[in-house]
């Protein structure tokens, strides 16, 4: 793929994973070899029958590439944000429960 | 070799020799390869096209050194070459698909000279001021030249438009018809009493108790009304943008009189108790001005006011189904009891009356328009047919009816028959108000030279089995209405894709034209193909042609509608789509909108993108905090 | 020899009926079936007694004595030299059989040139025209390997000439041309000092590269001119002929000799090594075995790979008791073929060199399995089923398209049939995509001591100064 943005796109490497967890929109996939864990909404996964917690998935992916030095003020702003309501919101949750 | 036909076509395109060819030989169309090929060498690295002349630019001229095939031409090995390649007018070229289909694509023959798009121009204009203008072209099969105004929206005393327009519908048998009441909304607030008293719209204190109290999923709920002022806001990721609106009497959805409000939408957005938003994964939580592309479709106006409900579900639950459905059931209280108000609103407050004709043109070709909804599960699900507009109530979610097809009427489609619960990435999501406002279904409906029969809504189920069962029942239904051309249409991208191509088979195996419109570009790359896929014309609206979490950025907008019935029109007429490039090229489209403006003589307004939303930093430039 | 066989069928058009019996003494000359509609007499190729009458040939057991007189042809006092050519039944010697009496019968000093298409022919003016009418003589010995053309242009240079004047006269040519190839230095010498008082026949000089001998090749590389697939070379105000049709034609007129003998070139897999044997005048039907016995014999007999009759390109495998006709031009004899072991192949199919069903053999001798077959894109079928002709013989279209669909079908292997250029075309590609490419004349180019068939290195260009080296 020609993408100005990152150098190493067309490296692909093909990759495994067992699938972990499954709710009703999204497929969750420990990566074989200790290479990490991810969860993707269900349409991004390809199956020919019901998705199984299991079953063993393989696609090709790449390196994520930092595409600049540069710091999104907007994410940052949004991430602790969403950190802060998100404490917030699991304290009053806990406080509930209690 | 390239044959004199493709000539011209390939003018801006590298050249390069397609043989062995010897120093002082004159670079003639034998010497060069088709450029057709040239993306998949360059991938599989055997050709660099670094510092390749054009062969607009080589024709004619020198080579200075002895090269064997597949020889980019430069300036290293070419003397007397062309500065730059003279431009040919675009007037006569056939549209180009927008996107390739991923795998076996059909080599479409070369089509030299088709005036696709020849003739006048139908404008549709709807509602005021902050609406959406409609350039489509007709006479595309060989139709007068006269500019036609239509101007359905004036007022409901006044329904004659220019005397084209009245001989177009005699031509045509109308159907049915429904009208639109606008009533405006110039302020929103809370009082005692859900009510509107002129153009002011007031929403009951309390009412959130009765939302939260409705089940027992739901946790929290406020409202907060934005107004235009206040859209530097914060919020959770935005779930639905929803017109209000409500049927008048015993008006049924799709027909009669539906009364709807301007200058207000209903918004949802909400998260789990822990503060997990409720969509998918990369949300369009942030800042409203920054995350949503105003005035497409299926998102508010700039100038509206944002009704929005916030609810928090369960924990957890916001990835069930349960949650996000509780979430637009609950939060339709609030909208229902703003159209029981609008329902009592006396008549002298209509502000704009517009009226949607469902015309056959039994003489024209006949088309039906396709679009897959999501129907994965959880949030990838649709409520179908409420009774009110957008409404919950009546209606009967995708999931549950198997994701069967079903037949709809394109006025069912603009009053509102789906309720999106759809938490696709925002940027490709069609909300329920983009339902509403749906161009390719306003652009058939008002196009006299075809002849739409209706809309087929046809969910997209997770597995592939199911997919194949659901999209041949969709082929079945097809070839039962005997049509001449389709339109299919998809929202998002990911394994619907799938259930797109064989959508395109169902239908193309049946000797149907069809033209396709997804977003593509580069992320939604196509994920399977067919012989079938060969008119594509794609949404994607963002400059990197991705999901750029833009609240419906790369939606259905009306020049992707303008662009998709050119197509199958030209399609229908026996013409060929040339094939697209390999890889997304978005000049393509532009060069298709050129070719369209270029036959119509009419300027194509194209809808901004995520570029023209204020950035990060600029916003406390201009004072806002 | 023991027998000939003389096929019925040795030509373009409807096999012959014979007009002898079983049992008939026949002498060499005399004939033994005539034309039933398309085709040329053919006659006896020995002194014999017809021994066996088949559906398709009529087959002569030779006596031990075979003296050098012939029946001359049967022709009137006053026969026209054309008549003569036809009675002699003369054939396109060069392999393509169409009968040579029907070929002269035209006249070239009224035949107007044709419209040329434009897109072939870029570098001409849209109303282009030839000045003068030409025979063209091909001699440039085409196929890769083959000696007796140019051996009989040294060795009868003066009867070729005369044979060339024969034509001219016939069909009001005002001009021709021997087209030769630059690499046969001492025929083209002798050719210039036969020539040297003709003003109007002169030589134009061939580079060693394949194909320059198909008939539109001859006219392009000669006048400049190309011919789309579906025009004559009358389309150009020409007719091209082979350089041992023309001997034909020479012997005919002088001395009313039958096309009964063919020149042939034996080379290959044979004892004594890889050099031609070149036979002059051997008679028409003798077996495919005995012209090799007459070359030594096989060599390493468990060795062996296919017996071809016609050349590397064109010719196609043959049995050793197969009779040779009156266009059989070569016997040439390989070593055995390598073996793929089953993998996967994709044919590469052009009118340069063998069709389909040659390509298939080749793969199937080579154990390869077939899953993919593509066509040079310039090959063209003018009616189906009609033997494919390339647009612009020699100059390649580009082959990276078929090479790509070739590794999607899976091959691991190509065979092709290519012309030089065509070949060095799929070399640029097919390797770096990891195809392994066999060229249909590789293990021909082996017995024969020729190069195989793959990069381009000399100039499709060449001096036309026989003294200037390229």
């Amino acid at each position: 793929m020609e993408n100005t943005r990152i150098k190493y796109g067309d490296r692909l490497i093909y990759m495994e994973g067992v699938c972990v967890d499954i709710d009703d929109c999204s497929i969750s996939v420990d990566l074989k070899g200790r290479l990490g864990f991810f969860k993707a909404p269900k349409r991004m996964f390809v199956c020919d029958v019901e998705p199984k917690v299991g079953q063993e998935f393989g696609w090709m992916m790449s390196f994520p590439e930092q595409i600049s030095p540069e710091i999104n003020s907007k994410y940052v702003s949004n991430i602790e944000k969403e950190r802060a309501k998100q404490k917030e919101m699991q304290a009053r949750l806990n406080n509930k429960e209690d | 070799m390239i044959c004199l036909l493709q000539l011209k076509q390939h003018a801006n395109d590298p050249a390069v020799l397609c043989c062995r060819a010897e120093a002082g030989i004159t670079i003639e169309p034998a010497n060069l390869e088709d450029p057709a090929i040239f993306d998949e060498l360059v991938d599989s690295g055997l050709l660099n096209l670094d510092g390749c002349l054009k062969i607009g630019q080589v024709l004619g001229a020198k080579l200075t050194k002895t090269s064997d095939s597949l020889s980019p031409l430069t300036a290293d090995n070419m003397e007397g070459y062309k500065d730059s390649v003279e431009e040919e007018a675009p007037a006569e070229e056939a549209p180009v698909e927008e996107y390739p289909a991923a795998a076996p694509v059909a080599v479409a023959a070369p089509v030299a000279a088709a005036a696709t798009v020849a003739g006048g121009v139908l404008k549709i204009h709807i509602g005021e001021g902050k609406d959406i203008d409609l350039s489509i072209p007709v006479g595309a099969l060989g139709g007068g030249a006269e500019v036609v105004e239509v101007a359905p929206a004036a007022t409901a005393a006044a329904p004659a438009a220019a005397p084209t327009a009245e001989e177009v519908a005699k031509e045509g048998k109308v159907i049915r018809s429904l009208t639109r009441q606008h009533y405006a909304i110039t302020e929103v607030k809370r009082g005692p009493e859900t009510k509107i008293e002129g153009t002011v719209l007031t929403i009951r204190e309390g009412i959130e108790q009765e939302v939260i109290d409705a089940d027992a999923l739901i946790k929290d709920f406020h409202i907060e009304i934005i107004t235009p002022a206040q859209y530097h806001t914060y919020s959770e990721t935005i779930m639905d943008v929803q017109p209000i609106a409500t049927k008048d009497g015993d008006s049924k959805l799709g027909q009669g009189i539906t009364r709807v409000i301007d200058g207000a939408v209903m918004v949802l957005s909400g998260t789990d108790e822990g503060g997990v938003q409720i969509g998918e994964f990369g949300s369009s939580e942030g800042y409203l001005d920054e995350n949503i592309m105003w005035g497409r479709p299926g998102c508010p106006e700039k100038g509206e006011i944002l009704i929005k409900g916030n609810i928090v579900v369960q924990a957890k639950t916001n990835m069930e189904r349960r949650g996000p459905m509780t979430a637009h059931t609950v939060f339709d209280i609030v909208t229902q009891e703003i159209r029981e108000a609008l329902k009592k609103v006396e008549d002298d407050l209509i502000v704009d009356t517009e009226t949607f004709e469902q015309v056959r043109h039994p003489g024209q070709k006949k088309v039906v328009i396709v679009k897959e909804i999501m129907g994965q599960g959880a949030m990838h699900d649709n409520f179908i047919l409420p009774v009110e507009p957008v409404g919950v109530l009546g209606s009967r979610a995708n999931v549950d009816l198997g994701n069967l097809p079903v037949c709809v009427s394109p006025l069912e489609v603009l009053d509102g028959c789906i309720h999106a619960i759809t938490c696709i990435g925002p940027a490709s999501k069609e909300m329920s108000r983009h339902y509403w406002r749906e161009p390719l279904v306003l652009g058939a409906l008002h196009d006299p030279e075809i002849d739409l029969c209706g809309v087929i809504f046809v969910g997209s189920p997770q597995i592939n089995a199911e997919k194949f069962y659901v999209s041949e029942r969709l082929g079945q239904t097809v070839e039962m209405m005997d049509v001449d051309g389709a339109f299919i249409t998809t929202e998002g991208f990911g394994n619907n894709h799938i259930d797109f191509a064989s959508h395109h088979e169902q239908i193309g195996m049946r000797g149907i034209p069809v033209v396709g419109l997804s977003f593509c570009a580069n992320q939604g790359a196509l994920v399977v193909g067919n012989k079938y896929m060969t008119a594509m014309v794609d949404n994607n609206k963002s400059e990197g042609g991705i999901e750029n979490e833009i609240l419906a950025n790369n939606t259905l907008c009306p020049e992707e509608a303008v662009r998709a019935l050119a197509m199958l029109k030209a399609r229908m007429a026996g013409e060929e789509v040339k094939p697209a490039e390999k890889k997304w090229n978005p000049n393509v489209k532009s060069n298709n909108v050129e070719a369209i403006e270029e036959a119509t003589g009419t300027k194509m307004e194209l809808v901004e993108n995520e570029q023209a939303l204020p950035l990060s930093q600029k916003r406390i430039d201009k004072g806002y905090n | 020899m023991e027998k000939v066989q003389l096929l019925l069928r040795q030509h373009v058009g409807a096999p012959c009926a014979p007009c002898v019996a079983v049992g008939d003494k026949v002498k060499k000359g005399t004939l033994i079936a005539t034309p039933t509609g398309l085709g040329a007499n053919i006659f006896s190729s020995v002194y014999g007694e017809v021994s066996e009458i088949l559906e398709d040939r009529i087959i002569i057991k030779a006596d031990a004595e075979q003296p050098d007189e012939f029946v001359p042809i049967d022709v009137p006092e006053d026969a026209s030299k054309l008549d003569m050519i036809k009675a002699a039944g003369i054939v396109g010697m060069g392999g393509a059989g169409f009968p040579t009496g029907i070929k002269l019968n035209i006249d070239l000093s009224t035949t107007e040139m044709a419209e040329l298409r434009e897109d072939i022919n870029p570098e001409l003016p849209k109303d282009f025209k030839l000045e003068h009418s030409y025979i063209l003589i091909n001699n440039s010995e085409c196929e890769p390997g083959l000696a007796h053309n140019i051996a009989q242009t040294v060795a009868e240079t003066d009867k070729v000439v005369r044979g060339v004047k024969y034509c001219m006269e016939i069909t009001k040519a005002d001009k021709a041309i021997f087209a030769i190839k630059k690499k046969n230095k001492e025929a083209v010498l002798a050719l210039m000092d036969a020539l040297k008082d003709e003003p109007d026949i002169t030589l134009h000089l061939l580079p060693d590269i394949y194909p320059m001998g198909e008939e539109r090749a001859v006219v392009r590389e000669c006048l400049g001119v190309n011919l789309d697939t579906t025009q004559l070379p009358s389309a150009a105000r020409s007719v091209v002929l082979n350089l041992e049709t023309v001997a034909k034609i020479a012997e005919a007129i002088e001395e009313k000799k039958p096309c009964i003998t063919k020149n042939v070139t034996v080379r290959g897999n044979i004892k004594g090594g890889s050099d031609a044997h070149v036979f002059m005048n051997v008679p028409v039907g003798i077996s495919v075995g005995e012209l090799i016995e007459m070359a030594g014999g096989l060599d390493k007999e468990d060795s062996v790979g296919e017996i071809i009759m016609g050349g590397a390109f064109t010719g196609r495998a043959a049995e050793l008791d197969e009779p040779t006709t009156k266009t059989t031009g070569a016997i040439l004899t390989t070593y055995r073929m390598p073996d793929l072991t089953g993998k996967k192949v994709g044919l590469l199919v052009c009118a340069c060199g063998g069709n389909e069903g040659r390509m298939r053999v080749i793969a199937e001798k080579m154990h390869g399995e077939v899953v993919s077959v593509c066509r040079c894109k310039q090959a063209i079928e003018n009616k189906p089923g009609a033997p494919l002709k390339c647009l612009r013989p020699g100059n390649c279209p580009g082959q990276v398209k078929n090479n790509m669909q070739f590794k999607k079908d899976g091959c691991e292997y190509i065979i092709i049939g290519n012309c030089s250029d065509c070949s060095n075309t799929v070399m640029a590609s097919a390797p770096q995509m990891g195809l392994k490419v066999f060229h249909q004349t590789d293990h021909v180019m082996r017995a024969v001591g020729h190069a195989q068939y793959r990069q381009l290195t000399v100039s499709k260009w060449v001096n036309q100064d026989i003294n200037v080296a390229d």
